[in-house]
C-alpha cells in the first residue's frame, strides 16, 4: 500500500509541476526550459527555511513562494523582450546558470554531495508531517489547492488576456493591454508554485542534489505538459499522471531496471511525436501548441 | 478646444532596404517611407487616406498607434481635457488615451469564442489582475455581467434583434465568415471609449453587402459617439460614399486634401494612383 501511496504523492508533486508550468506554456504561449531551475530553487529554498531559519509549515511555503517568484522575476525582465525559439534559448540559459551555480557553489548547496537529513516540516511549529499518510494528505491537499487557484485564474478575465496573448499579441496591445505586466505576473506566478512543489519534494525525500533539478528534468516537466495538453486544467493533471504511472507500468512487464529506464524514454519520445502529429492539444488539452 | 483630433507634424521614416547597385554590387541604402509628413485629422469627422501600395499609409498608422517610432516629427492628440504627444508612449498607452485600431489583417482572437473576443476589448480591465480575479469574486461577477450586458447590446444595436453574433457567442471566433470577422473586429471598437478609429481597409477582401454594413456601422461610429475616424481605403466608391476628408500619399507626403469629389478629381492623383 506504501508503495501506492508514494505514487501518489510523486503524482501530486507533477501535477503542481505540470499545472503551474501550464498556465506559462498553454495560456501565455511562453515555452520555457527553466521550470527545473525554479523547482530546485523552491526545493534549496524550502532546507534554508526548515534546516537554518526553523520555519515553520506555512510560513515556509509562503517564503519559498515569495522568493522563487522573486527570482523569476531575473529572468523575466530581460527575456520577455524575446520572442519563440530566442524566449526559449533565454530560459535553457537560465535553467544551465542555476544548475551550474547549485552544482559548484559547494560551501552553500553542498554541491553534488546534496543535502541529506532535511527535517520534516512542522505544521504550526509543532506537529512535525512526516512518514508517508502525512505526506499523502499534505501534498493531495497543496494539489488540490494549486488545481482550485490555476481554475479559477484560467477562467477569469486575466485567464482571458493570457488566452488572448496566445493568439494574437498585437491586437492584445492595441485593446490596451500591457502585454509585457501580463506576461510577468504569469511568470511570476507559474515559478511562486512550481516552488511548493521543490519545496515538498525536498522535505519528503529528505535529500536532495542538484542532479534532481537539471535540463532532463526540465524537459521532463515540459514533455508532461505537452503530452497531457495544454490550455485547460485537466490536460496537465493527466500529463502528471500518464508520465509519473508509465515507468512503474513498464516495471510490472518484467522489464530489467536497465531497460525499462531507457525504455521509458523511448515511450515518452514516441508519445510527444504521435501527439505532436495527430493530437498537437495533447491528450486531454484544449490548445494545439504552435 | 482644437478643431482637430491629431496634429501631424514633420513625421519621417526610414527603413534601410537592401538593393545591388550598377556595377552589381549589394549596399544598403537609407528609404524614407515617410518624408516630412503634415496632416490635420478633424474631430468627430470621416478622413479617408488613399494612396497606392508601399505609399507608407499602413506605415503612417502603426507610428500613430505606437507599434513603430518615427525618426523625427510629432504627433499631437487633442481630446478632452488632454492634449499630449503619443510620441514614444508604448502602444497600449496610446490606446488608453482614446485612439482605437482597426488591422488590415483582422487581428482577431480565432480561437477564443466571439463574447471573448468582446469582452477582452472592454475599456475596463477590472479583474484582469490575477490576485483581484480571484478574491473579489462578487464585484468580478457584477462587472463581468455588465460587460456580456454592453456586448450584447453592442451587437443588437449594430446587427439587430436576431444577429448570428449573439447567436454564436460561445463558438470560436473562427468559425465566423472572413466577413462576419471584419464585422466583429469593428463591433470589438464599440467596447472601448475611443475618440479617434484608425481603420485599415475595412472592407478589403468582403462582399458589397458587407460592405454596406459596414458603412453604416462606421456612419454611426461618427454620428452617434462623435468618434474621429481616419481610414486607409482603396475601394473609391466607399470613399466618395463615406468620407468628409480625403487625403493622398505619394512618395511618403501628402500631396492632396480636400473633400473626396476634389482628391479623387486631382489630375495627379487620377494619373498617378488611379491610372486614368
Amino acid at each position: 500500500m506504501n508503495y501506492i501511496f508514494h505514487i501518489i504523492i510523486i503524482i501530486n508533486i507533477y501535477i503542481i509541476l505540470t499545472v503551474s508550468t501550464n498556465l506559462l506554456v498553454g495560456m501565455a504561449n511562453l515555452i520555457s526550459l527553466a521550470q527545473a531551475a525554479f523547482y530546485g530553487f523552491g526545493a534549496y529554498l524550502g532546507v534554508l527555511a526548515l534546516m537554518i531559519l526553523k520555519l515553520p509549515m506555512i510560513p515556509t511555503i509562503f517564503f519559498v513562494m515569495f522568493f522563487t517568484a522573486l527570482l523569476s522575476l531575473i529572468i523575466a525582465f530581460p527575456s520577455l523582450r524575446l520572442k519563440g525559439d530566442y524566449f526559449i534559448l533565454a530560459t535553457l540559459g537560465f535553467q544551465l546558470i542555476v544548475f551550474t551555480i547549485l552544482y559548484n557553489w559547494v560551501s552553500v548547496t553542498r554541491g553534488p554531495y546534496g543535502i541529506p537529513g532535511i527535517p520534516a516540516p512542522k505544521l504550526i511549529g509543532i506537529i512535525p508531517i512526516s512518514g508517508i499518510i502525512p505526506f499523502l494528505i499534505l501534498s493531495s491537499i497543496l494539489a488540490g489547492f494549486v488545481i482550485f487557484i490555476f481554475y479559477k485564474l484560467v477562467h477569469s478575465p486575466f485567464g482571458r488576456v493570457l488566452k488572448g496573448l496566445r493568439d494574437d499579441e498585437i491586437a492584445v496591445k492595441s485593446l490596451g493591454r500591457n502585454v509585457t505586466k501580463y506576461k510577468i505576473l504569469t511568470f511570476a506566478i507559474s515559478s511562486a508554485f512550481i516552488g511548493i512543489a521543490g519545496f515538498i519534494y525536498a522535505s519528503y525525500v529528505t535529500y536532495i542534489d542538484p542532479t534532481s533539478f537539471n535540463l532532463d528534468e526540465a524537459i521532463f516537466i515540459l514533455a508532461a505538459v505537452l503530452i497531457g495538453g495544454t490550455g485547460n486544467i485537466k490536460g496537465p493533471v493527466v500529463g502528471a499522471v500518464f508520465v509519473v504511472i508509465l515507468p512503474e507500468l513498464l516495471r510490472f512487464v518484467g522489464f530489467p531496471d536497465s531497460i525499462a529506464a531507457n525504455l521509458r524514454q523511448i515511450v515518452y519520445g514516441l508519445a510527444l511525436i504521435i501527439l505532436m502529429r495527430y493530437r498537437p492539444q495533447g491528450i486531454a488539452g484544449e490548445y494545439k501548441l504552435q | 478646444m482644437n478643431e482637430d483630433i491629431l496634429q501631424i507634424n514633420s513625421i519621417k521614416k526610414s527603413f534601410v532596404r537592401n538593393i545591388v547597385n550598377i556595377i552589381g554590387k549589394e549596399e544598403n541604402e537609407r528609404f524614407f517611407i515617410i518624408d516630412d509628413l503634415d496632416l490635420q485629422i478633424p474631430r468627430g469627422k470621416i478622413t479617408a487616406l488613399i494612396g497606392g501600395n508601399g505609399a507608407g499609409k499602413t506605415t503612417l498608422f502603426n507610428i500613430i498607434s505606437g507599434f513603430l517610432s518615427p525618426d523625427s516629427g510629432d504627433i499631437m492628440y487633442q481630446a478632452e481635457n488632454k492634449q499630449m504627444s503619443v510620441i514614444g508612449l508604448l502602444p497600449y498607452k496610446i490606446t488608453r488615451l482614446g485612439i482605437g485600431r482597426m488591422f488590415q489583417d483582422d487581428h482577431i482572437f480565432h480561437d477564443m469564442s466571439v463574447l471573448d473576443n468582446m469582452l477582452l476589448a472592454d475599456a475596463d480591465d477590472f479583474g484582469e489582475f490575477p490576485f483581484i480575479s480571484i478574491i473579489y469574486n462578487k464585484k468580478n461577477k457584477i462587472i463581468e455581467r455588465e460587460r456580456i450586458e454592453k456586448a450584447n447590446s453592442i451587437f443588437k444595436e449594430l446587427f439587430g434583434e436576431d444577429n448570428p453574433f449573439w447567436k454564436k457567442r460561445d463558438d470560436p471566433a473562427k468559425s465566423l465568415s472572413y466577413g462576419q470577422q471584419r464585422l466583429l473586429g469593428l463591433a470589438r471598437l464599440f467596447m472601448g471609449n475611443y475618440d479617434l478609429v484608425l481603420l485599415d481597409e475595412p472592407t478589403a477582401g468582403v462582399n458589397p453587402q458587407i460592405i454596406n454594413q459596414i458603412l453604416i456601422i462606421i456612419r454611426s461610429m461618427v454620428e452617434e459617439k462623435g468618434v474621429a475616424v481616419f481610414l486607409i481605403e482603396h475601394n473609391m466608391k466607399v470613399v466618395l460614399d463615406l468620407a468628409d476628408f480625403c487625403s493622398f500619399m505619394s512618395h511618403g507626403k501628402i500631396t492632396a486634401f480636400g473633400t473626396p469629389d476634389d482628391v479623387i478629381g486631382d489630375d495627379e492623383v487620377r494619373r498617378i494612383y488611379l491610372g486614368v
